[in-house]
C-alpha cells in the first residue's frame, strides 16, 4: 500500500513537532511504501534539513507555508469572476451566525464547496490563487459578506485593518490549495492519505480526497481548533470571530470527509465530538513511547531509596511545584526522613523565574539538616537536571526514588506519567488532562490545587512498601500494554487495512491482454525490496462514487471492468 | 473584639504596664489575619464557602476570557488552560467544560465598545538606518561631478566610471531599507527589468538629448572623448539633482505610509479609504516635485547649466511613481510604462540615424519637426509626461486599494503553539 503522509511543520525535518512518532510509525510500517507532502514553517526549519529517512519513503515534496510565492499566473476576467464566487460563498460562511456545529448542512456545504471550487479554479489556471486571496477583490467580497443582511454582529463590525488581517490570515491558511500536488502521479497515485495534524496539513488530504477518491486519515495529537483558540487573545473580536469561524468550519469539513479520525486522549476525542466529528469515526490510538531505556529499571526489584519522593518534568508555572512543596512540609510532618528531589530543566524565561521562586521556598521551609553534629547536613529538597554526572538518563531520575509524584494543575497527556509507569514506580498525580485515563487503576490520583491529599496520598505510600510494589507493576503492565511504539504502530497498520478494506479499488490492473487481473494489487504485500506492480491504470473516480458501500466492502472486478 | 490576642496578652488582667504598651500596635495583627483558616489545623475550621451561583463566582475569576470571547468554544479552551476539568466542570452543576463554557458564554456581558478591544498595528517608523542612506546617492554623485570637474585628461574615463557604479550600489543600498523598499515576497522578474529601463531613461538624461542635437546636426564625427569639448555633450545637472531627490522621494513615501496607515486603521469600509488616500497620493507627489525644483534650480545654476525643469521634472515623477507602484506589489504596470518609454525615447533617436541610409529620409522627420518646434528636449518631455500621467492614472486606481497597504505584521505567521 502506498501511504501519503501530510505533515505541517514536522515530519522530516529536523527541528519538526511530531517528527518523532512519525518517524517511528515510518520504521515500523516498512512493508507500506510512504510519500511524504511536508509544509515547512519556517524558512530556519527548512534550512536545517531533514532527519535521515528510511528506504520505502519514496518521495518527499515540500511546500513552504510561511512564504507566498508569485508564482507569476494573473487571472483573466472568467478566472477572476469564478474566483470572486467563490470566496463570496466563502466569505458568506464565515459569516453567517450560528456556531459552525450548529447548523451542519448547509453551511457547511456552501462552505465545502467554496473551498473545493477555489481548489479547481487554482488546478485549472495552474496556479495564481495566492496573489488572487491577496488581491482587493478577495477584501471586497469579505467586505461585502460582513455587511450582507444577516451576517452575525461581531462581523458587521470588522474595521478595514480587521478584513485585511482576515483576507491575509485566510491566504496563508489556504496556501495548500495552489499547490501542484494534486496530480495523477503525485497524490493521486496514493492509496490512502495520512494527515497527521488538523488545519492547513489536512487540506491536501481532503482536495486528494476530492479530486480522486483517495480516502483521508486524520490524526490530531492536539485539537487544532483549541490551539488556534489558545493562540489568537489579543486580536479584535471581528478578526477573532470570523477566524474562528474559519477554522470550525475547516475543521468540521475535515471531520466530515475523513474517513476515519484519531486523537491521542479522551479529551482530544471530546473535541473532535465537539466540532462534529461523528463519533463511529473516532478511535483512539494512544502516543507511544520508547519502552526500551526503561526496561533494566522497571524490572529490577530493588529501590535506590524508598524513602525519596521523585518528581520529574519541565519546571512551569502549570506544573505547581509550591504545592509539592506545600505537601512535602506534611508528609515531613509524617515521615521526617522522606526526601524530595525535584529533576528537570526550567522551560523559558517564566520557568527560570518560577525554578527560582520554588527554591527559595524549598530553603525557608525546609532548613538543611545533617545525619550528625559533625557532618556537613544538606536540604530535603533537591534540585537537579537530568543529563549531569548523577543522572544521566530518564530513567535513572525515575529509579532514584520509590514514589513519583506529579503535582500539575493542567496537563496534556503526561510524558512523565508514562515514563514512571514503564520505571514501575507507584505514582501518586493529581486529577488533570488525561492523567486518570492514563493511569487507570495503577496509581493515586488526588484533586489538583490540594497540598493536604497529595501529602496523605504520598505517606500511605511511604509507609507501605508491598502496595508500592504491587502498584508499580501493575502501572509497567499497563504502561507496556498501551503506551508502547509497538501498540502505536500496530494500531495505525490496522487502521489503514480497515480504511483501504472499505475504499473500492482505484487502480485497475491490467494483464497483457487487456484483462483486468482481480486481486494483483494486494493492501499489503510481504516481499523482499521495492514492491513494484505490473502496468497500473488509474483512473479518476467521481466524488460520489468513493463513499464507503455499508454492505460490501471492495466491489468485485467484475463490475471495475464492467466500467 | 474579644479574640485570642487578648488571652494571650502577657500581665494582664489588673497591671497595664510598659510590657503590655508594646502589644499595641501588634493588636492589630491577629484580628486581621484571622480569616486565613490557620496551616497546621488538622481540619479546617470553617466549611467551604459555596456561594448559591458557583458559576458567577467562575465568571468573575475568568472575566477578561468571558468579556473577550467570541464563542463558546474559545471560553472552554481558556478554562482548560486553567485546569478546569469535565470533574471540575460537575461541581457547576454542568455535564462538561463545553456545557460550562456555554453557559458562561450567554452571561457574559460583553462590552459594546470594541474600540477598547483595538489594537492599532504601529506605524513605519523613521530610523536612522534609511534616513542616512538616502542622502548617499546624492553625495556620491555630487563628489564624481567635482572629480570629473577638477580632473582633466585620462583618468576621467576611470572616474565617471567609478562614480557610476558607486552610486548605482548607494541607490541599490538606500532601497533595500526603508519606506521605498520592497517587501520579500514581491521580488519578481519585473522588478529587475524595472531597475534596467531606470538605468537606461537615467542615462538618456545624462547624453541623450546632447546626442540627440548632435545627430540632428549630422554628428557625432568622434566617439566620447569626456574633454569639454566632447561631441557628446553630457547634461549632468538632471541627474545630479535626481540623486538628491532621492531624500525628498523616500521622505515623501514615508509620508504616504504613514498616513495611509492612520487612514487604514480609521476607517471603516473600504470606500471610505480609497477615498481619503487618493488626495494623499497626489500631495506625495506634489511634494516630491516641489523638492525638486529648487534641487534643479541649485545644481543648475552651481553647474553652469540652465536649470533643465521640463526635462527633469516629468522624469521624476515617473521615477518616483513607479517606484511607489512597485513598493507597494504592482510591479507589472512600472516594468511596462518604464519599458514603453524607454523604447519610445530609443526609438526616436535610432530614427535619426538611420534616416541617413539611402531611401529612409522620411523617418527622421517628425523628430526633426520635433527639435525644431520645441528643441531636442522635447522628446524625453513628451514621453515622460505621458508615461508620468499614465503611471500617476493607474496609481490613482490601484495604490488608493487597501491590499496595498496590509500592514507587514499580516504577514509574518504566527508560531503555532501545541
Amino acid at each position: 500500500m502506498r501511504i501519503g503522509l501530510l505533515t505541517e511543520g514536522g515530519y522530516p525535518y529536523v527541528s519538526g513537532d511530531a517528527r518523532l512518532w512519525c518517524d517511528r510509525l515510518v520504521r515500523g510500517l516498512g512493508q507500506h511504501e510512504f510519500d511524504v507532502y511536508a509544509l515547512s514553517s519556517s524558512r530556519s526549519q527548512e534550512d536545517e534539513g531533514w532527519i535521515p529517512l528510511p528506504p520505502h519513503v519514496g518521495r518527499v515534496r515540500t511546500a513552504p507555508l510561511w512564504s507566498a510565492e508569485d508564482d507569476g499566473v494573473v487571472y483573466g476576467r472568467r478566472a477572476r469572476r469564478r474566483f470572486a464566487e467563490c470566496y463570496g460563498e466563502l466569505a458568506a460562511a464565515l459569516c453567517a451566525p450560528g456556531s459552525p456545529e450548529a447548523a451542519p448542512t448547509l453551511e457547511a456545504d456552501r462552505f465545502g464547496s467554496a473551498l473545493y471550487g477555489l481548489a479547481e479554479l487554482a488546478r485549472d489556471e495552474g496556479g495564481g490563487l495566492g496573489g488572487a486571496l491577496r488581491s482587493e477583490s478577495a477584501v471586497r467580497a469579505l467586505e461585502r459578506a460582513c455587511r450582507a443582511p444577516g451576517a452575525q454582529q461581531t462581523a458587521r463590525e470588522a474595521r478595514v485593518p480587521d478584513l485585511l488581517a482576515v483576507t491575509a490570515h485566510l491566504e496563508r491558511t489556504l496556501r495548500p490549495l495552489s499547490l501542484d500536488w494534486y496530480q495523477d502521479d503525485d497524490l493521486g497515485a496514493v492509496d490512502l492519505c495520512h494527515a497527521t495534524s488538523g488545519g492547513p496539513a489536512a487540506l491536501p488530504g481532503l482536495l486528494a480526497r476530492h479530486f480522486f477518491g483517495v480516502p483521508l486519515l486524520l490524526t490530531e495529537y492536539g485539537v487544532r481548533l483549541r490551539t488556534h483558540h489558545l493562540a489568537a487573545t489579543d486580536t479584535p473580536p471581528a478578526v477573532r470571530s470570523l477566524l474562528a469561524a474559519f477554522h470550525g468550519r475547516l475543521a468540521a469539513e475535515i471531520y466530515d470527509r475523513a474517513t476515519l479520525v484519531t486523537s491521542g486522549n479522551a479529551h482530544a476525542r471530546r473535541w473532535q465530538e465537539r466540532c462534529g466529528a461523528d463519533r463511529a469515526k473516532l478511535r483512539t490510538v494512544h502516543p507511544g513511547m520508547d519502552a526500551t531505556p526503561f526496561a533494566e529499571v522497571g524490572e529490577s526489584p530493588d529501590c535506590a531509596d524508598p524513602d525519596t519522593l521523585v518528581w520529574v518534568g519541565r519546571v512551569e508555572p502549570t506544573k505547581d511545584l509550591v504545592s509539592l512543596l506545600h505537601a512535602f512540609a506534611e508528609i515531613r510532618k509524617e515521615e521526617p526522613k522522606t526526601r524530595l528531589r525535584i529533576i528537570g530543566t526550567p522551560a523559558g524565561p517564566e520557568g527560570e523565574a518560577y525554578l527560582g521562586h520554588c527554591r527559595a521556598l524549598a530553603a525557608q521551609l525546609f532548613p538543611d539538616e545533617a545525619e550528625g553534629p559533625h557532618t556537613v547536613g544538606d536540604n530535603p529538597v533537591s534540585f537537579t537536571e537530568i543529563g549531569g554526572p548523577e543522572l544521566p538518563t530518564p530513567a535513572d531520575a525515575y529509579a532514584a526514588g520509590g514514589v513519583t509524584v506529579l503535582s500539575s494543575v493542567v496537563e496534556g497527556f503526561p510524558i512523565s506519567l508514562v515514563e514512571a509507569m514503564l520505571c514501575g514506580r507507584a505514582t501518586v498525580s493529581t486529577d488533570v488532562g488525561a492523567v486518570v485515563e492514563v493511569i487507570g487503576g495503577t496509581g493515586l490520583v488526588v484533586p489538583p490545587r490540594n497540598p493536604r491529599a497529595l501529602a496523605e496520598a504520598c505517606v500511605a505510600l511511604l509507609r507501605d512498601p508491598a502496595r508500592r510494589e504491587r502498584l508499580g507493576a501493575a502501572a509497567r503492565a499497563r504502561a507496556l500494554e498501551l503506551f508502547t511504539v509497538e501498540q502505536n504502530t500496530t494500531a495505525f497498520h490496522g487502521i489503514y487495512l480497515e480504511i483501504v478494506s472499505r475504499t473500492p479499488v482505484r487502480r485497475v490492473v491490467v494483464d497483457a491482454t487487456g484483462d483486468p487481473l482481480p486481486f494483483a494489487v494486494p493492501a499489503e504485500a510481504h516481499v523482499p525490496g521495492r514492491w513494484a506492480g505490473p502496468r497500473v491504470v488509474t483512473r479518476g473516480t467521481p466524488g460520489w462514487a468513493t463513499q464507503a458501500p455499508t454492505g460490501a466492502t471492495t466491489p468485485t472486478p467484475a463490475t471495475e471492468a464492467a466500467r | 473584639m474579644s479574640d485570642l490576642g487578648e488571652l494571650d496578652r502577657p500581665g494582664s488582667p489588673g497591671a497595664w504596664d510598659d510590657r503590655s504598651q508594646q502589644w499595641l500596635p501588634n493588636e492589630k495583627k491577629p484580628s486581621a489575619t484571622k480569616p486565613a483558616a490557620p496551616v497546621n489545623a488538622p481540619t479546617p475550621t470553617t466549611p467551604r464557602r459555596t456561594a448559591a451561583d458557583p458559576v458567577k463566582a467562575l465568571m468573575h475569576r475568568h472575566q477578561d476570557l468571558c468579556n473577550r470571547a467570541v464563542n463558546p468554544l474559545e471560553i472552554a479552551a481558556g478554562l482548560e488552560a486553567h485546569g478546569i476539568t469535565d470533574r471540575t466542570a460537575t461541581r457547576f452543576r454542568h455535564r462538561d467544560v463545553f456545557s460550562l463554557a456555554e453557559e458562561m458564554f450567554a452571561r457574559a456581558t460583553r462590552d459594546a465598545a470594541p474600540s477598547a478591544h483595538h489594537k492599532t498595528t504601529d506605524a513605519p517608523r523613521v530610523r536612522l538606518d534609511w534616513a542616512v542612506l538616502t542622502l548617499l546617492p546624492g553625495l556620491l554623485a555630487t563628489a564624481t561631478v567635482t572629480a570629473l570637474r577638477l580632473t582633466e585628461g585620462r583618468p576621467r574615463p576611470a572616474i565617471a566610471a567609478a562614480g557610476i557604479l558607486t552610486v548605482a550600489l548607494a541607490l541599490r543600498a538606500a532601497l533595500s531599507r526603508g519606506p521605498l523598499a520592497t517587501p520579500p515576497h514581491h521580488h519578481t522578474s519585473n522588478t529587475s527589468g524595472t531597475s534596467v529601463w531606470t538605468a537606461w531613461l537615467l542615462a538618456y538624461a545624462l547624453l541623450g538629448d546632447g546626442l540627440l542635437q548632435t545627430a540632428l546636426t549630422g554628428g557625432p564625427d568622434a566617439l566620447p572623448t569626456g574633454t569639454t569639448a566632447d561631441p557628446w555633450p553630457l547634461t549632468p545637472a538632471p541627474l545630479l539633482a535626481l540623486a538628491w531627490s532621492f531624500a525628498p522621494a523616500a521622505w515623501t513615501a514615508h509620508l504616504l505610509a504613514t498616513r495611509a496607515h492612520r487612514r487604514l486603521t480609521t476607517s471603516r469600509a473600504l470606500d471610505d479609504f480609497s477615498t481619503a488616500v487618493r488626495p494623499l497620493i497626489l500631495t506625495t507627489l506634489t511634494l516630491y516635485l516641489a523638492a525638486l525644483t529648487p534641487l534643479l534650480a541649485l545644481t543648475g545654476a552651481i553647474l553652469g547649466e540652465p536649470a533643465p525643469y521640463a526635462r527633469t521634472l516629468p522624469l521624476g515623477a515617473l521615477l518616483l511613481l513607479a517606484r511607489l507602484l512597485t513598493t507597494h506589489g504592482f510591479t507589472h504596470a512600472p516594468a511596462t510604462v518604464l519599458m514603453a518609454t524607454a523604447a519610445t525615447e530609443a526609438t526616436a533617436t535610432a530614427a535619426v540615424f538611420a534616416a541617413r541610409l539611402p531611401g529612409c529620409d522620411a523617418l527622421a522627420i517628425p523628430v526633426q519637426t520635433l527639435a525644431d518646434t520645441w528643441g531636442p528636449a522635447s522628446v524625453p518631455i513628451l514621453t515622460c509626461t505621458t508615461a508620468a500621467l499614465a503611471l500617476l492614472f493607474h496609481a490613482s486606481r490601484t495604490l488608493t486599494r487597501a491590499s496595498a497597504h496590509t500592514p507587514p505584521e499580516a504577514h509574518t505567521p504566527p508560531e503555532p503553539r501545541c
